[in-house]
């Protein structure tokens, strides 16, 4: 009788056909960052403008009943493209996606550097871009879920409470604006963290420079603005750039009287630089130098 | 003779600091307000219309960038590196494991780092002021301007590296809790009117900023060089915030001493 | 085990992670020579490695080095070295530069530093790649620039945790030769590891550390005499192994007896060593049977390893 060889044996298999690697990395990415108690707390935290505002367009149906509470706030609760441009270029929302970009994204490549794990992965059949698209995925995901889903739930909501679909016919391009303002936002902010993310082996250190990074920019536009009065500095912050493309895909009302197109590619070669950078990056062996 | 502990470690660290190369980075970040003031006084030479009064604009813009900024990020990550650095990156066990008493390793790291940002934090703001100032460099109560806004920057880096020290030691995500106390508490509770703006920092330090003396008014009138750093700033005299900086500094070590000295750290294996 | 130099002493030393328990109720006493600290991962090994390096508190009970507590107690580390499991070093540094970095917390001098750095980076073979960055070093340079950070000052009492972790044969030989040199009179050297064969090859005394508890200490021989309910097996080579085996079977201690005549060995199980080498011995002496090879098998740590956690 033949003795089975109780040791490792090769799988006789074959690989299964349409695989994504890049799926297993986001989701494990995502797991692991909603493991953290504080980013639990920051991501609610960050809800609660989507919160505020879906109960704003409920009152807006309901103006009569909250009359007296709601004195002077007649003008802001009429729901418009300057009121969902109120909440997608809200400062508080753009500060508590950075809070979370740090808390999922800081650490996503710099601990893969540290802790040189990026042989690991590429000793699988794993291509460069199943790696990034997976950590990007991760980011888009939570981003996502504060724009795309809390924006869908808008429209829904005022059809719903209005009874029409008067808010559709008066904007019928709003469901689209929506769809790409957070695919574009929620894009750029993933390439931005990832970018940050790979200059570093420290997270700490990564931690602080995609908020001092957002943070000086905004700082610099202040200082530069407050003193030449000229709107042009805006493009010099990465903020008012994204404010004053959420306005125009809005169709509300820019901050500044700056062409739109001139952020968009103030942001797009953000974009472009980061994608070149993580490229360079991320490789499978270490070249010690 | 044997060096004393402290100044064995504050060596060693000063060592450790000057080869990081975040360090490069940071420079870079401090030489910012040089860059600013390179950048306004290369316009006002261009553009002699321009109305830009080099001592508002350091009061203001410099000061404002560097108190409100610089001394903030810089203190965050210099301050939670004392403790954090050497545990993220399991090197604790080194010291630990020589003959150097915990409160002497904690004072000796923070000490270096200190010393490293006071150095890139005055330099960088001596340097903007000469640039500013280049035209006006007799102005005597520029130089008094000048050392009092030193003093502030000083006792800030002072004062928050010590508190992020304590962080530092016993918080696992001290970065993120320094972010919220940074962006979060300082620069918003600090313009709450009343009793309340004492329990930040930033109220302290700016109680130290020239012409804020005790009974000189408010500074919310619209009126003086710092109008803009200074808003709703209700000032406390010079001598109590001088006090209140070093007790509450004080406080931060001695508590980073007792719990570095009674923790246990466990690296992730 | 007590010479002139310092003693590890644990007395009733405990250690709990919540609701974990990392050691229980350990009491030894470590004296000079080589004393390797065996057991299984998770066997509690590194924890009183920390315990007795004073870099975790102890539960309950004491630890102290000279008579002097450990925790808290930096002064003790003139005369400690300690060399950590973690492959961890500070960053954009040369062997030298950590090598010096770390010796001038004793507050020694620059020439001394030097001197002592010197001594240390030659004693591992580190001179030439001294001033190399230490990213550029292979896994054996940076065990070796571990080593030399912790003997550097010439401590009387070595501590070395899973110093031949992840080292190629001939990486391990050499650390294992430089852990020998070092033991000179007086000092203690205590090397921890779970790979029995590399503790066989530095000490012959040894504690057995398995689930935080100290299973046996002491000279590996003696251990193995000392466990009475295990037979032990002995080899022997010959090639009238037949006869042999018949000239043994009939013996009371002999449990069994196994025979390859192909072979020409001889398995014996014996419950009584002494006895059974004593007759061997004899045998051998005899001139009607030519023995050529008589070997234990299981008097080595494996052995007496296995036995003792029941496998």
């Amino acid at each position: 009788m033949a003795i089975a060889e109780r040791g490792y044996t090769h799988w006789q298999g074959t690989l299964g056909t349409g695989r994504k690697p890049w799926r297993v990395i986001a989701g494990q990415s995502i797991r692991l960052a909603w493991k953290r108690k504080y980013f639990k707390l920051a991501f609610f935290g960050a809800l609660f403008p989507a919160l505020f505002f879906a109960g704003g367009i409920y009152v807006s149906e309901r103006i009569s009943d909250f009359k007296e509470m709601m004195r002077g706030a007649e003008k802001f609760l009429q729901i418009n493209p300057a009121y969902f441009q109120a909440y997608f270029g809200s400062s508080f929302l753009l500060f508590m996606m950075m809070v979370i970009m740090v808390g999922a994204g800081a650490g996503l490549i710099s601990d893969d550097l540290r802790h040189n794990a990026l042989p690991l992965y590429f000793s699988r059949p794993l291509r460069k871009r199943d790696y990034i698209g997976g950590k990007f995925a991760s980011l888009a995901f939570f981003l996502l879920l504060l724009t795309l889903a809390p924006g869908l739930i808008f429209i829904v909501l005022k059809l719903i409470f209005a009874g029409s679909f008067k808010l559709l016919a008066d904007y019928p391009w709003l469901p689209f604006s929506f769809i790409g303002w957070s695919i574009f936002l929620s894009s750029f902010l993933s390439l931005y963290t990832l970018l940050l993310s790979s200059l570093g082996r420290n997270r700490r250190f990564t931690s602080i420079l995609i908020l001092a990074v957002y943070f000086l920019s905004t700082a610099f536009f202040g200082i530069f603005f407050g003193i030449f009065h000229e709107p042009a500095f805006c493009l010099i912050s990465i903020e008012m750039n994204l404010r004053q493309l959420s306005a125009a895909l809005m169709g509300a009302k820019p901050l500044f009287n700056v062409p739109w197109i001139y952020s968009l590619l103030v942001l797009s070669a953000i974009m472009g630089a980061s994608i070149l950078v993580l490229r360079k990056k991320i490789r499978g062996t270490e070249v010690i130098r | 003779m044997p060096t004393a502990p402290f100044l064995a470690v504050y060596r060693f660290s000063v060592k450790l600091v000057r080869r990081s190369k975040r360090t490069k980075v940071f420079v870079a970040v401090a030489a910012l307000p040089v860059v600013l003031a390179l950048i306004l006084q290369i316009n006002r030479l261009a553009s002699p219309g321009l109305n830009l009064d080099g001592l508002a604009v350091f009061s203001n813009v410099v000061m404002g960038f560097s108190l409100q900024f610089l001394v903030l990020l810089l203190s965050l990550f210099y301050g939670t590196s004392v403790t954090a650095d050497e545990v993220d990156n399991r090197t604790l066990t080194y010291p630990a494991t020589r003959p150097v008493p915990k409160n002497a390793f904690i004072i000796g790291k923070y000490a270096a780092s200190v010393s490293f940002l006071l150095i890139l934090l005055l330099v960088s703001t001596i340097l903007a002021f000469l640039i500013l100032m280049v035209d006006r460099l007799s102005y005597g109560t520029a130089w008094a301007f000048l050392g009092r806004s030193l003093a502030a920057l000083s006792l800030g880096t002072i004062c928050y590296t010590a508190l992020f020290t304590l962080a530092g030691t016993f918080l696992r995500k001290s970065i993120l809790f320094g972010l919220f106390f940074c962006f979060g508490w300082e620069n918003v509770v600090q313009y709450f009117p009343g009793t309340t703006q004492k329990f930040t920092i930033m109220h302290w330090l700016k109680s130290l900023l020239p012409g804020i003396e005790a009974g000189m008014g408010p500074s919310n009138d619209g009126t003086g060089l710092l109008k803009f750093l200074l808003f709703r700033h209700e000032p406390s005299p010079v001598w109590a915030a001088i006090l209140t900086i070093f007790v509450i500094t004080a406080i931060f070590l001695g508590l980073a001493c007792y719990i570095f000295s009674r923790k246990e750290y466990l690296f992730d294996e | 085990m007590n010479g002139n130099g310092l003693t590890i002493r644990a007395e009733k030393l405990g250690k709990w992670y919540g609701n974990v328990l990392g050691l229980s109720d350990i009491s030894i006493e470590i004296g000079p020579g080589i004393t390797g600290l065996l057991g299984p991962n998770g066997a509690g090994k590194s924890t009183f490695m920390k315990l007795i390096t004073g870099q975790l508190r102890p539960s309950i009970g004491t630890v102290t080095i000279g008579g002097r507590p450990v925790w808290n107690n930096p002064e003790i580390f003139r005369r400690v070295g300690f060399c950590p499991e973690q492959d961890a070093f500070y960053d954009d540094m040369t062997g030298r530069e950590f090598l010096a970095g770390l010796l001038g917390l004793y507050g020694y001098g620059p020439s001394e530093v030097k001197e002592r750095a010197d001594r240390a980076l030659d004693f591992v073979e580190l001179t030439e790649a001294a001033d190399r960055m230490i990213r550029g070093y292979s896994r054996g340079m940076r065990q070796r620039l571990k080593i030399s950070q912790s003997l550097a000052h010439e401590p009387e009492i070595l501590i070395l945790d899973e110093p031949l972790n992840g080292l190629d044969p001939l990486s391990k030989r050499k650390v294992i030769r430089l852990i020998k040199e070092y033991r000179t009179e007086g000092r203690t050297v205590l090397v921890s590891s779970h790979v029995l064969p590399e503790i066989e090859a530095l000490t012959q005394s040894i504690v057995l550390v398995h689930q935080g508890k100290i299973l046996a200490e002491g000279d590996i021989h003696h251990i193995r005499g000392l466990i009475d309910t295990h037979p032990h097996i002995v080899e022997v080579r010959t090639e009238d192994a037949r006869k042999l085996a018949v000239r043994f079977a009939g013996e009371a201690d002999v449990l069994s007896v196994k025979f390859d005549e192909a072979e020409g060995t001889v398995l014996f199980e014996t419950r009584n060593r002494d006895r059974f080498f004593e007759r061997l011995t004899r045998t051998a002496a005899g001139e009607d049977l030519d023995i050529e090879e008589i070997t234990s098998p299981d008097d080595n740590l494996q052995s007496v390893f296995d036995y003792l956690v029941g496998k």
